[in-house]
């Protein structure tokens, strides 16, 4: 395939400028909590009307890779998860930012980002036909044994004590389970109020676990000792610090493209796993949550990986591969075109647009972060009592601004009430989070599994995809245990 | 001296627009002066979703056609009912507009809904937009007695989206009419049914068309029926379920009303530029981008009827499925 050819397609000054503007716009959405890509695109989709198609799907296209970079700089700078997909890259981004070091953490958020997005790219125009019928293969049962998989890294996702880990794991579930049941239509924990028919919203409980309950944590600090200003805090990552953590970004970007093209799962799940295979992985476990760079790295390759694998399926196919991508097959439809293998086959000349259009996207916000970083990583030299209270408005703007529910506000408090206390008795937010976003995924698969397997559970195991998932979870468990007794077993021979 | 002079004038023409504002407050009252604010559009559902996007796309042209402004306010939550009690605590002048499905429709027969079928008067309908009953294309199943003969020796993997939506219940009532037996399987949304389709998971499903078109099209899927009154323009060969002898037509309708008691006058109006809104080829080409008719266009009247009918088989349906009381 002659990839090359088509570049002109987005080289004329309008296209630049769209894409310019949108992926910009994009990276601005992404960093406040609260506003996510998908939202700009549906309030964005009837003003694209008036704009050539393949230019509209271009510009939704870009705003999206534009947007889930942009979440990383708020986690980073100042604990706040611009989207979910930066979560995981708080773990570690945070810790940074406080030790003098957001400058070297919004550069490799960047330089990750890019090379995950750019990744996904390739294996998006080169293998999207193939690759997108991975979507067909897995349904409920084979989510359920993923899910499981995910969850076996419950007790090790943060350095904390493995059953404080647990503990946080199984709360995350429960709040997974409130709202009305898939299957049979009742509704749990929700007390009469409207707002939590359809389950609590993942934002205001994420702004609300991390960002407020930092809040929090400042407030309880005293001001004897004044932080001594650090200008170190600008600067970028060696190359060196690149370099090491070049495995992480590629196996995290390997990990991002498969789950993003999976229509239930995306960054989100991507990042999270991203970042515990980096941990598992790594010569440096101890530092995971304290400040590690390849904590950085592995999340954010991760879940800009899961953008470019979200669109395999929705080009592919015309499944959407994620929320976001749900809407951009809105803007599909407002021009009256399709996705689907017809893109492939009959308009090459729209996919080769919205190809460029994503690179280019990827490149401008390498651009822009990098040049940013040195810019953004001010605000972390911000005296914390200034810094604070800002952040707390934006705390409340962020979980409103959803649904303009003060119910999403309520949650979010009640959240950093709780995450306060829970830091304080030595829990780590990750699990929690973990537990809320693959929660719902394992509860519903499996009633969907038990329904198509006509209640026989046993049927699980007749299912190739399972069977592997099923042997991972097994190894990620008991990998520990099984190499001591044979290490054990040569000892004594 | 000079910014004294400049920051005088700038008090003065405050105070001046100030003034012409409160003159607009006070003539809100008069109902000919409709529309005499921006009108909002009330959603129960997430942006980017069907109605979401059906609604922004009537918006357009009807900023033109009323001279005024328009916007939406999303209310999620209980299957429509946040955003119906959220209407209801609106003044009954026209401004606050509906935007409504069977899903409201099907949670008001539920009953202890904020509104009730008597509340509202319908505007103008947007889309219809009948239920497809698909199976793979590999299936056994070649014709919609296929299907039926099947389900009564084991019950059907029906998917649908979740459960007291308009496609389980379209599901429940397909296989009572039938004479045949369903299990059925609830999935979040259209694209999760179709991918569980084409991989074998499940044995047919309830969708929308243009939710299993590209599938349809590229040979992965095959239709059995339609349920409607009559065949659908973009499935000539498709049988209905109504010829078949069942009784069974279910859709997914969109359309807006707004609360009884609001003078006809402004419901004149509001039909009037919803209905020029949709006859501009900015919404009829996204109808057909949608694989929709342009007869899911509809006026007052019509909407209105069918709206009290759709409720009245709905609240049918649901008591005898043990659903509702």
């Amino acid at each position: 395939m002659d990839i090359f050819s088509n570049i002109s397609l987005i080289l004329d000054a309008k296209t630049l400028a769209l894409i310019l503007g949108s992926t910009i716009t994009g990276v601005l959405i992404g960093a406040l909590p609260g506003l996510s890509s998908g939202m700009a695109i549906a309030l964005l989709l009837p003003f694209t009307i008036y704009l050539e198609p393949s230019q509209a799907i271009a510009a939704m296209a870009a705003l999206y890779c534009g947007g889930t970079f942009g979440g990383s700089i708020t986690a980073i700078l100042i604990n706040a998860p611009g989207a979910p997909p930066a979560a995981a890259t708080a773990f570690d981004g945070f810790p940074m930012a406080q030790k003098g070091q957001a400058g070297k953490a919004l550069g490799m958020a960047a330089v990750s980002s890019v090379v995950g997005g750019v990744i996904s790219l390739m294996v998006l125009i080169t293998f999207a036909p193939t690759l997108a019928r991975i979507a067909y293969k897995f349904g409920p049962p084979e989510y359920f044994a993923l899910a499981i998989f995910g969850l076996s890294m419950l007790a090790s996702i943060s350095s904390k004590s493995p059953v404080k880990n647990l503990i946080g794991g199984l709360i995350g579930l429960f709040v997974a389970t409130i709202g009305v049941h898939l299957t049979t239509g009742i509704s749990r924990f929700t007390f009469g109020v409207d707002e939590l028919f359809e389950g609590i919203s993942f934002v205001p409980v994420l702004i609300g676990l991390f960002a407020m309950s930092e809040i929090l944590v400042q407030a309880s600090k005293s001001e004897l000792f004044l932080e001594r200003i650090k200008f170190s805090a600008i600067k970028l990552p060696s190359i060196n610090e690149f370099k090491s953590c070049g495995k992480s970004i590629l196996r995290s970007s390997g990990i991002g493209t498969f789950i993003g093209i999976l229509p239930a799962e995306g960054g989100t799940v991507s990042a999270m796993i991203g970042y515990n295979e980096a941990r598992r992985w790594s010569k440096n476990k101890e530092n995971f949550g304290k400040g590690e760079i390849e904590g950085v790295a592995a999340p954010e390759s991760a879940n800009n990986a899961a953008t470019g694998g979200a669109m395999i399926p929705t080009l592919a196919l015309g499944i959407p591969g994620s929320a976001t991508t749900a809407v951009i097959l809105g803007g599909f439809q407002i021009h009256g075109l399709r996705a689907g293998p017809y893109l492939f086959e009959q308009q090459p000349d729209l996919l080769y647009t919205i190809f460029y259009g994503m690179l280019l996207a990827n490149f401008i916000f390498l651009i822009f972060g990098l040049m940013g970083a040195k810019i953004f990583s001010r605000i972390s030299l911000i005296p914390r009592g200034y810094l604070w209270p800002s952040v707390f408005v934006f705390c409340l703007v962020g979980s409103y601004g959803l649904s303009q529910s003060m119910v999403d506000v309520y949650i979010m408090l009640i959240s950093g009430v709780m995450g306060f206390f829970l830091r304080r008795y030595g829990f780590s937010p990750a699990p929690i989070i973990m537990g809320i976003v693959l929660g719902e995924l394992v509860e519903n698969s499996l009633a969907q599994s038990i329904i198509i397997f006509d209640q026989n559970i046993f049927m699980f195991f007749t299912r190739p995809i399972c069977l592997l998932f099923f042997g991972l979870t097994f190894l990620s468990l008991f990998y520990r245990p099984i190499k001591n007794l044979i290490m054990k077993g040569k000892k004594d021979e | 001296m000079i910014k004294k002079i400049q920051s005088i004038f700038l008090c003065f023409a405050l105070v001046v627009t100030s003034l012409v504002g409160m003159g607009q407050v006070t003539t809100v009252a008069i109902a000919a002066d409709f529309p005499s604010k921006p009108i909002e559009v009330v959603t129960h559902a997430g942006l980017g979703g069907g109605t979401d996007t059906t609604a922004r796309m009537l918006l357009i042209r009807t900023r033109k056609n009323l001279k005024n402004n328009a916007y939406i306010t999303p209310k999620k939550g209980d299957s429509g009912n946040k955003a119906m009690a959220y209407v209801k605590s609106k003044p009954k002048d026209g401004h606050t507009v509906l935007a409504i499905t069977p899903t409201h429709l099907f949670r008001m027969a539920r009953g202890e809904a904020a509104l009730t079928i008597d509340d509202f008067v319908g505007v103008a309908r947007t889309t219809v937009d009948p239920i497809v009953i698909f199976v793979n294309a590999k299936s056994p199943y070649k014709t919609i007695e296929d299907l039926i003969k099947a389900g009564n020796k084991k019950p059907i993997k029906y998917g649908g989206t979740n459960v007291g939506s308009v496609d389980h219940i379209s599901g429940l009532i397909f296989a009572r009419e039938a004479k045949t037996k369903i299990a059925f399987v609830p999935f979040e949304g259209g694209g999760a049914i179709m991918t569980s389709l084409v991989g074998n998971q499940i044995e047919a499903a309830g969708l929308n068309l243009d939710e299993g078109k590209d599938q349809l099209d590229a040979g992965e899927l095959r239709v059995l029926a339609v349920m409607a009154d009559q065949r659908m323009a973009a499935l000539p060969d498709t049988p209905t379920l109504k010829e078949k002898g069942i009784n069974a037509s279910f859709a997914t309708v969109r359309g807006v009303v707004v609360l009884k008691g609001t003078p006809q006058s402004a419901i004149d109006k509001l039909e009037k530029g919803f209905l020029k809104a949709m006859k501009h080829p900015v919404y009829q080409n996204y109808l057909q981008g949608a694989g929709l008719d342009s007869s899911s266009v509809a006026g007052s009247k019509a909407w209105d009827t069918e709206i009290k009918s759709i409720y009245k088989e709905a609240r049918a349906a649901l008591v005898s499925l043990g659903l509702a009381k």
